[in-house]
């Protein structure tokens, strides 16, 4: 019970450092060019195992352009259908940079604290006694 | 052009038409925005074979009623972080409130600063027609303001000063809720740090 219980804490508690990563995660993949939506989420989905709701990531995008972040237009394409690109306007990348940085600084300075405990092997019978 | 057949297509005019539905209130330009842009993307995640069922693709989208809730939610967040209007900003920590406890935890915020400006406010236009029942009140240990709960023992203390005082302490908490929300509502969108 107490493994199961700690379990789903730890998928919860995983959900929402993916969640809240995932303005950043979205940014970066528009760093190196223009995408539209599904290759946005297959980009999410190849890159950084991010399985995200289809249905979080459309507003999200939305949002990020009514801020100024991101820019888009309507292309056609060769599948018949027009699709909607985006890009990331200046103040879209330097806010995509910023992110990147706060990030790289956290989990580099959170990996020192982490590494003891991912080296020792965790003893179950211990963690009962507890 | 994704090969429908007929059945294919009245399922996807039938879940655009459900999200048009649960977007009214959104401005007509914006609505067909985004309507025009799930098409695609259901068009595009449809695979090449015509047999190819479209409920997976659906199913992934979520129910049309949720992707307007998360729709209207991030616009009015949007709005919300360029924005002083207190209106605005509880409307948004309401929204908010209903998708998490963070939300909740700011609505609740959002509540005691306007509602501590209100009450302020109301007793300022109180006062002068009950000057002897509206004051700040001191004694035994209390101290309160607007009208006391028993009289016994309790003075009040500011007297003359009381309505610029109060509409100083009206002003501060709705200013300090408002930056407050602000505040809140754009650190949501940080990486979890």
């Amino acid at each position: 019970m107490r493994m199961n219980a700690n379990g789903e804490r730890g998928q919860h508690w995983e959900a929402q450092l993916r969640k809240g990563c995932l303005e950043m995660a979205i940014l970066s993949t528009l760093w190196n060019g223009r995408l539209y939506g599904l290759e946005i989420l297959r980009c999410l989905a190849d890159k950084s195992q991010l399985q995200v709701a289809e249905g979080t990531v459309y507003p999200i995008l939305s949002r990020l352009k009514a801020e100024g972040l991101l820019q888009s237009e309507w292309v056609e394409a060769e599948a018949g259908h027009p699709r909607k690109y985006y890009w990331l306007t200046l103040s879209g990348r330097r806010r995509a940079r910023e992110m990147a940085e706060a990030w790289n600084d956290f989990s580099a300075s959170l990996a020192v604290l982490v590494q003891p405990v991912l080296k020792r092997e965790i003893d179950d019978d211990q963690l009962d006694a507890d | 052009m994704t090969n429908l057949t007929p059945t294919r297509n009245e399922q996807i005019e039938a879940y655009l038409a459900g999200l048009n539905e649960a977007l009214q209130g959104m401005r007509r330009e914006q609505r067909e925005e985004i309507l025009r842009e799930i098409r695609t993307h259901i068009l595009d995640s449809l695979p090449d074979n015509p047999q190819a069922v479209i409920e997976p693709v659906l199913r992934a989208l979520g129910a049309p009623e949720r992707l307007a809730e998360h729709y209207r939610t991030e616009f009015l967040l949007a709005q919300a972080s360029h924005s002083f209007s207190p209106w605005l900003l509880l409307s948004t920590a309401w929204r908010w409130a209903h998708i998490g406890i963070r939300g909740f935890v700011v609505f609740l915020v959002a509540v005691f600063g306007y509602g501590a400006a209100v009450t302020f406010l109301i007793s300022v236009l109180l006062k002068p027609f009950l000057p002897n029942q509206v004051g700040l009140w001191v004694g035994r240990g209390t101290l309160e303001f607007g009208t006391p709960g028993h009289r016994a023992g309790v003075h009040e203390v500011l007297g003359n000063s009381y309505i610029p005082v109060t509409m100083l302490l009206a002003f501060g908490a709705a200013v300090g809720t408002t930056h407050a929300l602000r505040w809140l509502i754009r650190t949501r969108r940080r990486p979890a740090h």
